[in-house]
């Protein structure tokens, strides 16, 4: 066994999700049964990403996440003009979190308060939560088109790029 | 917190697999092989992503083992530095707290990476954070969002049998009690620590 490259592409977590539920779905068409350990890891996984606070809990339902959610939300923040690029890092987590607030956001985003003021980190949260979705239940089925994402390969040219 | 890892293996199909399709019967003994593993520096292995490249089936003397050669990509489970992730709290002791999700176990919390003013009760093995007159709990079983700091990685090679004096009954079995991939982690910072104290 050789590794060939040991970090080839970041994967979000909604990308895995996805990767996961079409792969049981195909299982499921063609009556195919997987390696036990597989299995087990798999739905594992699964529950994991499922799980509250995790913003794919309730992904069937609303389908805030798509593939065109990725870029939509690269877009805006681009369009909002901000002071200071988001690295590749930063807008992973942003995608994995979903931050409802500017304190869960501070996590997202290293020197936040230096980069950005009080007003740009509140625009940041609401981009976030008009693109992806919230998670109460009073705001209902926001945001999304369905579908599936793509791997955010190391090579491909991402809209908001730091020299990072 | 999931990455991608180009890999290449040789796959050995085995004749009970033939009535399978090419692609499934590699992917399976891909998956039976890598799920649920930690490749030392690499990450713990979830599932097979794609797969890139596989040369001919070439058949060995002595047995009917079709040999694959296979470049494929996993998904692989390795938080990167300053990554906040979610975990649930196991257990809890005066060296820190440890945590785990669904599918990995082993994530540490070392009692200096608490915030500050945090205690622990012994009596109720609890640690408890007091600020500014509120008490808050680290309870058992609560998601916390907690930063990857640092990770350790122990090698798994089997060590070699003991020597016993002659005339000993049985050899101790020499057990390699560290877990293979151990992630350190930290709460100390606005948003971190349990998830409803951020709601």
């Amino acid at each position: 066994m050789k590794i060939l490259e040991a970090q080839n592409a970041l994967l979000s977590n909604y990308e895995v999700y996805q990767h996961i539920v079409d792969q049981r779905k195909r299982n499921k068409e063609q009556n195919r049964r997987v390696p036990g350990n597989a299995h087990h890891i798999m739905t594992e996984v699964l529950t994991y990403l499922r799980q509250k606070p995790s913003p794919l809990e309730r992904q069937e339902e609303t389908q805030a996440y798509s593939p065109d959610a990725i870029p939509r939300l690269f877009e805006k923040l681009r369009e909002a003009n901000l002071p200071s690029e988001l690295t590749k890092g930063e807008l992973l987590s942003i995608l994995n979190l979903r931050p409802p607030s500017t304190a869960v956001l501070s996590t997202a985003i290293e020197d936040m308060e230096e980069r950005f003021t009080d007003d740009e980190q509140n625009k940041i949260v609401d981009i976030i939560a008009e693109v992806l979705g919230r998670d109460e239940a009073e705001e209902g089925a926001e945001g999304g088109e369905g579908g599936e994402g793509d791997a955010m390969d190391a090579d491909a040219a991402l809209p908001v790029e730091n020299g990072h | 917190m999931f990455i991608l890892t180009k890999i290449a293996d040789l796959v050995q199909i085995a004749p009970h697999d033939f009535r399978k399709q090419s692609y499934v019967a590699i992917e399976d003994n891909i998956n039976s092989k890598y799920a649920n593993k930690v490749v030392q520096k690499i990450g713990l292995c979830i599932c097979l992503w794609d797969i890139l490249w596989t040369s001919e089936g070439l058949i060995g003397q002595g047995d009917g083992m079709v040999n694959v050669n296979v470049e494929f990509r996993m998904v692989v489970f390795r938080p990167f530095k300053g990554e906040v992730i979610v975990a649930r709290i196991t257990d809890q002791s005066s060296e820190g707290i440890y945590l785990a999700t669904d599918f990995f176990d082993n994530i540490f919390v070392p009692w200096t990476e608490l915030p500050e003013g945090s205690e622990f009760e012994p009596n109720e093995n609890l640690w408890v954070w007091k600020e500014e007159d509120q008490v808050m709990y680290f309870d058992n079983n609560e998601m916390v969002r907690v930063k990857v700091i640092s990770e350790e990685w122990h090698d798994q090679t089997p060590l070699k049998p003991i020597e016993t004096e002659e005339g000993a009954e049985e050899q101790p079995a020499a057990v390699n009690s560290k877990p293979p991939y151990k992630i350190t982690g930290s709460m100390n910072g606005p948003g971190l620590g349990c998830c409803l104290w951020w709601e």
